[in-house]
């Protein structure tokens, strides 16, 4: 008799307790748009608009109620033609965590914005 | 009821090397926090981190079509490093940002919703004539 344990998880509870990709992305998006939507880069406020959109996007997510940890990271570049590039690499069960980027410009500046989320 | 040793079918859900660690055989360990000694400590990761970036960016120049995958490749380079320094148990997001240098303003930040007794960050940044790199690794303990 040979046996085959699963390590997936589907039932009903697992499923609605995964990393859903569109509810997080939508959740970066607003706090994206109601913090610097419709503002020019200016150096002394940049401060206040990462810490801003990250508290937005962690209190939405805490709001979830998910048996997850959060890493939220933003950047925030003014436009002047230089490049720049993200890279990230993950150490973690596939089945169970995720990770969310939204790219958002405007015409003065370029906001990268990645959530991260781990299963307990 | 206890789960008997998983042996066989196991190949088929690990393709990659990012499932379960532990292998074969999953026991109990009823550990739920780190050893003091195999906690994620900045102290113990930055000069792993820091040495990668002085290894790989002293005297490179930014280029736009090189610049891609030296950022997936110290990625790569990082969190196996990390991986190989011990730390049990920890999963860990590894972050690369590289820009050039313009004169344009830059600013990067990040929070965490976590256990601050079991999880840390560690983050260092280079910098030459040409581009600047910002390199954060996060470690979470998995319970």
């Amino acid at each position: 008799v040979s046996r085959r344990f699963q390590m997936e998880d589907n039932s009903p509870a697992a499923l609605q307790n995964s990393f859903n990709v569109e509810e997080v992305s939508q959740i970066i998006k607003e706090g994206i748009e109601s913090s610097i939507g419709t503002s020019q880069y200016q150096q002394n406020k940049v401060n206040q608009w990462t810490s801003a959109i990250i508290e937005h996007c962690l209190n939405h997510l805490t709001r979830l109620e998910k048996p997850f940890k959060y890493v939220v990271n933003c950047v925030i570049m003014q436009k002047n033609g230089a490049g720049l590039h993200t890279a990230s690499s993950c150490f973690w069960d596939s089945q169970t965590d995720g990770s969310c980027t939204i790219k958002w410009e405007s015409k003065t500046m370029h906001a990268i914005v990645n959530v991260f989320a781990l299963a307990i | 009821m206890q789960d008997e040793p998983v042996a066989t079918e196991q190949p088929q859900q690990q393709q990659q090397q990012q499932q379960q660690k532990e292998g074969e055989e999953v026991a109990n360990t009823y550990v739920i926090r780190p050893n003091f000694e195999s906690k994620f400590r900045p102290l113990l990761a930055k000069p792993v981190i820091h040495e990668v970036l002085v290894e790989r960016l002293t005297d490179k120049a930014y280029d736009k079509e090189a610049t891609s995958g030296l950022c997936k490749e110290l990625t790569d380079e990082i969190k196996a490093r990390l991986r190989a320094n011990g730390f049990e148990r920890y999963k860990f997001v590894v972050q690369v940002a590289i820009g050039e240098q313009r004169g344009q303003g830059v600013k990067m930040a990040c929070r965490c919703l976590w256990d601050s007794d079991s999880d840390n960050y560690v983050q260092d940044i280079f910098m030459n004539d040409s581009l600047f790199c910002v390199a954060v690794a996060f470690g979470v303990f998995h319970y």
